[in-house]
């Protein structure tokens, strides 16, 4: 995985790439974690990523829980059709804040 | 890419991978490349490769448990005969009690416990088998294509 971190304002995203699986998730939630404990809105931009398994899902949701905790958002932006599939198979479409 | 348009209709490949998260790559890609050989859509296959990576996953996040690094090997085959699918899954981990093998439940929104929960969703069956052959777990996967 490789990834990319933008700022505007208040607003952090975070673009990753390629394929999130087990062996990544420590690295990408070293990226995404401490922005939303500094209390920004942290946009996840999904579009590059081709696959992404149990683990990747549990970065988008303890990401989102705590956004919640701090009081701020967490946006998933441009998810692929294949990556939508795996979050609707864990029915956390109506959870997740998707755009 | 399957250019020549040739599927099987009866295959059975196997190999083993070192029990270790950097492995689940390897593990996709063999998957994919054995459904490349096969006539399925590829939503399906998608969804045959998580499921073989989750099970994959388990073994490395649960069966190792505690386990820094192992030189230990797990075995994956991938069998088509019949129009039924069947994926096996060997490794010299801690001993499954398959009862204990739950997911947790979907409202019960928390990081972790979906793979179990994935596989449920996209095989027809999991089953522990009594037969492992030197190995110490053997889950098999099956599905009717």
């Amino acid at each position: 995985m490789t990834y990319k971190v933008t700022e505007e304002g208040n607003i952090s995203t975070v673009f990753l790439n390629g394929e999130i699986d087990m062996d990544i998730t420590d690295k990408a939630k070293e990226v995404i974690l401490p922005l939303i404990e500094s209390g920004k809105e942290v946009h996840i931009n999904l579009k590059d990523v081709s696959y992404m398994d149990s683990s990747g899902i549990s970065v988008l949701i303890e990401s989102h829980q705590k956004a919640l905790e701090k009081k701020t958002k967490v946006i998933v932006k441009e998810v692929s059709k294949s990556v939508l599939k795996v979050i609707m198979m864990a029915k956390l479409e109506q959870i997740l804040n998707l755009e | 890419m399957n250019f020549y348009n040739t599927f099987v209709k009866q295959i059975s490949e196997t190999k083993d991978f070192p029990v270790s998260a950097s492995s689940l790559k390897e593990v996709r890609a063999f998957s994919r490349d054995v459904f490349e050989k096969i006539d399925l859509p590829q939503e399906q296959k998608d969804e045959l490769v998580l499921a073989i990576a989750e099970a994959a996953q388990n073994i490395v996040k649960h069966g190792y448990k505690g386990v820094e690094e192992t030189e230990d090997r797990m075995e994956i085959k991938i069998s088509l005969k019949d129009g039924q699918l069947e994926i096996g899954f060997f490794d010299k981990g801690k001993t499954v009690v398959p009862e204990n093998v739950q997911h947790r439940k979907l409202d019960d929104i928390k990081p972790g416990g979906l793979g179990t929960f994935f596989i449920k969703q996209i095989m027809d069956a999991a089953v522990f088998k009594k037969d492992q052959k030197g190995w110490v777990n053997h889950l098999v996967l099956t599905k009717k294509i």
